[in-house]
């Protein structure tokens, strides 16, 4: 048991070292040439705020990634057999971090080396030379919200779907002591704690929409209010005052919901390798569940995405809010995990059965502005995610045919990143192509990729 | 209460399997000459004149290592450097001084192959600095064993020493200090 349990303390421990929050990739190659910004001419904007769905098209387009990633994949595969001397699991989590959808211009190493362990009578220290790259200086925070495709129908102003959603979060605390130990290989010394908290959850539910979009004001600039009252005039461009607005609210049916909070730690002794190495283990974690069809069934709940866009002389400010007061109501078990050193075995004391217990799904809000020059764009895009808070800004230039693009993004683990790209239009089709850097690999050093995608104008 | 160096295997074993490519090698360096007593680092030895073959003991102790090791790493190398300085007083002798390492479940220590022999010759008043390196699969197998048990033995010949008179002198280990590679089985 005991063994079981330090394997599982320190398999969670370097699993969620091995998963730092990774950014999201973007993989609209016009999108990332302007440095991820999110604007109402993007096809995939709408989902991002819910309003644009009621913009006129205009000059917008729908992209279609090409994953040249896949090619470079299949060239150059990571080896999976983990009995294979090439066999590298942080390959391994950075296909996972970093799906090979863009073409990989350049990355770091991958993290390859041997670990020391030193032991004398008096001192023991461990290091895990490359290792020690991965762990991190502070908490270590992974998860958001993934709306996963689903369905839905539109009638002009309004439509209806049904789509799933995954809510995980993680939070991982090393104590500055453990951290010294892994990060800094400093020797472990005797009467101190090694201990770390976890606080995690992780929930499901299919969300059953309903929306509506519309233009909730318009002032046409003189002379154009033929065009505009037509709905050809293009908001972006055409100099008008408009407001759209829309709203979804949904239902929330939850299928599963889990909860974890855990501490746990070692504490050394008087003396680190006497006769008995007396070392006292504690955990201690408290879980709460339901899943539909088990203990506490299902969960039922409400939230909406709301969002607005204004066009004022040719300026498009956006405000998107998804899942806004999202709430789903469980009735959880709630259980007490304690981990008994004395007997070397856990105990589980049930706290609670079917207790009234509300989660909530996090909001996600996308701010952009974006203002048109003729044949330029300039852009900005702010999303505040559950853990992060990713800036965006970006300019795109067409030049007859051809457009140049360029932007920068500071990420979700802030550091700042440059984008840049073009494309070319052939009438209604296009190619795009983005170079863009970024630290979405484990290593968290800089790479460059590169992206390409069909437009259809 | 529990022992820190289960955990400690336990990391250190993901560590080398997670940590990819290249040699990916867990590198146990055991600093053995720190588990002995100062009386057994420093030691004054004392062996009757005239006979062709005697052994003074000088240390025998347990050592606790890293458990589970074993079970999960091959051994891929283990070298052991063993020094020390004789400060001979009285008497003439040759002879070994002899390291050895076995798991703690061996039965006997003393009657194990030595890992580390070293031959020495002592004259009166003479201090006499020996060293070696030695690689060896039996001190890889007594450390990657959950506890070891260490020794060193003195063998001496002291028929060149009149009979009535004593081979006297101090012994002090200056390093023992092995260094086992292994590589991920599991």
């Amino acid at each position: 048991m005991r063994g079981a349990m330090v394997l599982l303390a320190v398999v969670t421990l370097l699993t969620g070292i091995a998963i730092p929050n990774a950014p999201a990739q973007t993989i609209d190659a016009r999108r990332l040439g302007m440095g991820g910004v999110i604007t109402s001419d993007m096809g995939a904007a709408s989902a991002a705020n819910i309003a644009f769905r009621a913009v006129p098209k205009g000059r917008g387009h729908h992209s279609i990634p090409l994953p040249l990633g896949l090619i470079q994949l299949a060239s150059d595969p990571p080896e999976f057999d983990s009995d294979s001397p090439d066999f590298n699991v942080f390959e391994i989590a950075d296909l996972i971090t970093n799906p090979p959808l863009t073409l990989s211009l350049s990355r770091p190493d991958p993290v390859s080396s041997d670990v020391r362990i030193y032991v004398a009578q008096d001192s023991l220290s461990v290091d895990l030379e490359d290792l020690r790259r991965i762990i991190p200086e502070s908490s270590l925070r992974n998860g958001g919200v993934t709306h996963l495709p689903g369905f839905a129908v539109g009638f002009r102003k309004a439509f209806v779907g049904i789509s799933p959603l995954v809510h995980v979060q993680n939070q991982l605390d090393l104590e500055p002591a453990l951290r010294a130990v892994l990060r800094d290989a400093a020797p472990f010394t005797t009467r101190t704690r090694y201990g770390l908290g976890d606080v995690g959850v992780a929930q499901g539910a299919f969300a059953f929409q309903a929306g509506l979009a519309f233009r909730a004001f318009h002032a046409p600039v003189p002379g154009q209010e033929k065009d505009e009252e037509k709905g050809d005039g293009d908001p972006r461009r055409s100099g008008a005052t408009a407001l759209y607005v829309g709203a979804a609210p949904k239902i929330l049916y939850g299928v599963a919901y889990g909860d974890l909070r855990s501490l746990g730690g070692a504490t050394t002794g008087d003396t680190l390798l006497g006769s008995g190495d007396p070392v006292s283990l504690d955990v201690a974690a408290r879980t709460r569940h339901a899943i539909a069809g088990g203990d506490g069934g299902s969960g039922h709940g409400f939230g909406a995405d709301v969002g607005a866009v204004l066009y004022w002389r040719n300026l498009e400010i956006g405000v998107g809010m998804n899942d806004l007061a999202s709430e789903i109501d469980w009735k959880v078990t709630e259980r007490m995990h304690v981990y008994d050193d004395s007997l070397d075995e856990f105990t589980t004391t049930p706290i609670a059965i079917d207790r009234d217990f509300t989660s909530r799904i996090p909001v996600t809000t996308t701010i952009n502005v974006a203002r048109r020059f003729g044949v330029t764009t300039l852009a900005a895009t702010v999303v505040d995610a559950p853990l992060s808070t990713s800036v965006h800004l970006g300019a795109e230039m067409w030049m007859g045919l051809i457009a140049v693009r360029a932007g920068t993004y500071r990420d979700a683990n802030d550091a700042w990143q440059v984008t840049g790209g073009g494309g070319v239009r052939f009438g209604k089709i296009g190619i795009d192509l983005a170079v863009a850097s970024h630290q979405r690999y484990i290593e968290e050093k800089r790479a460059v990729e590169m992206a390409a995608s069909l437009t259809l104008y | 209460m529990r022992r820190l160096m289960p955990v400690v295997a336990l990391l250190a074993i993901l560590g080398t399997g997670i940590a990819g490519c290249g040699d990916r090698s867990l590198i146990l360096t055991v600093n053995v000459l720190s588990f002995l007593d100062p009386s057994e680092t420093s030691a004054t030895y004392s062996a009757p004149g005239g006979f062709p073959s005697g052994t003074v003991d000088i240390a025998d102790r347990s050592v606790n290592l890293l458990q589970g090791l074993n079970d999960a790493t091959d051994v891929a190398s283990a070298t052991l450097d063993f020094a020390a300085t004789l400060d001979n007083q009285t008497g003439t002798a040759t002879g070994t001084l002899l390291f050895y390492a076995v798991p703690s479940d061996t039965a006997s220590l003393f009657t194990s192959i030595p890992i580390a022999s070293i031959p020495i010759s002592l004259t009166p008043g003479t201090i006499t600095n020996v060293s070696t390196r030695v690689t060896s699969d039996a001190l890889a197998e007594a450390l990657v064993s959950d506890q070891a048990r260490v020794g060193i033995r003195l063998s001496l010949d002291t028929s060149a020493t009149p009979l009535g008179q004593n081979v006297q002198g101090t012994e002090t280990i200056t390093q023992l200090l092995a260094t086992v590679v292994t590589k991920k089985k599991i």
